[in-house]
């Protein structure tokens, strides 16, 4: 079971500053939150998920990151029900 | 039911919204009753502008006064302090001052984790 963190722009940064320090998060972006630049996350241990539809809507398919993976919000209730979710959105 | 431990985020500012109080509400509401929870209020971000010492706490006093009697702790993360350019000295004495580092053991053991 990984932490979960839920992240929005209001206060994601709070929530993504203590996920940099947890070896066992995972990133999920959600609404504004696929706005919050995370490329200090490429490279590392830490999978960043980005809910497809929030990206849809704002045109921005063309500029998540390969790294990056998108998920539909079936996805996203599994990842929710199986980890600890650490709320940010 | 079984005793669970809780920690509340508080990510917001005071004023203007329901945010601080609600999350302290939130978190006298977790303390009471048979199991005892053990409950953790932490300030991050902007939420550590309500830890100040000149914050008017009149509508919050007596929730920190039954989290205090509750032996909830009532913690400020130093960085966002730091990020902020506040002293540790301009936070109040209720409040426990740690690291970010401290933090994520809260966030580690927690059973769950509300945010406000």
């Amino acid at each position: 079971m990984a932490n979960l963190y839920l992240i929005n722009k209001v206060y994601g940064e709070n929530g993504l500053k203590l996920a940099r320090l947890d070896a066992n998060a995972q990133i999920v972006l959600i609404q504004d939150g696929v706005y919050i630049d995370v490329r200090r996350f490429v490279g590392s241990k830490v999978k960043v998920y980005v809910v497809r539809n929030d990206v849809e809507k704002r045109g921005l398919v063309d500029r998540v990151h390969e790294d990056m993976e998108l998920i539909d919000y079936d996805r996203l209730v599994d990842l929710i029900v199986q980890n600890k979710v650490i709320n940010f959105a | 039911m079984a005793q669970k431990t809780a920690l509340i985020i508080m990510n917001q500012a005071p004023f203007g919204n329901i945010y601080y109080t609600e999350g302290l509400r939130a978190a006298v509401g977790i303390t009471s009753g048979v199991d005892e929870n053990i409950v953790t209020v932490a300030y991050v971000g902007d939420g550590i502008y309500f830890t100040l010492h000149g914050v008017d706490r009149k509508d919050t006093g007596r929730y920190i006064a039954t989290l205090q009697k509750q032996k909830a702790r009532m913690v400020v993360e130093r960085e966002s302090l730091k990020e902020r350019g506040i002293k540790e000295r301009d936070i109040a004495t209720e409040f426990e001052i740690i690291p970010r580092k401290e933090l994520l053991t809260f966030v580690q053991k927690a059973d769950f984790v509300l945010d406000f």
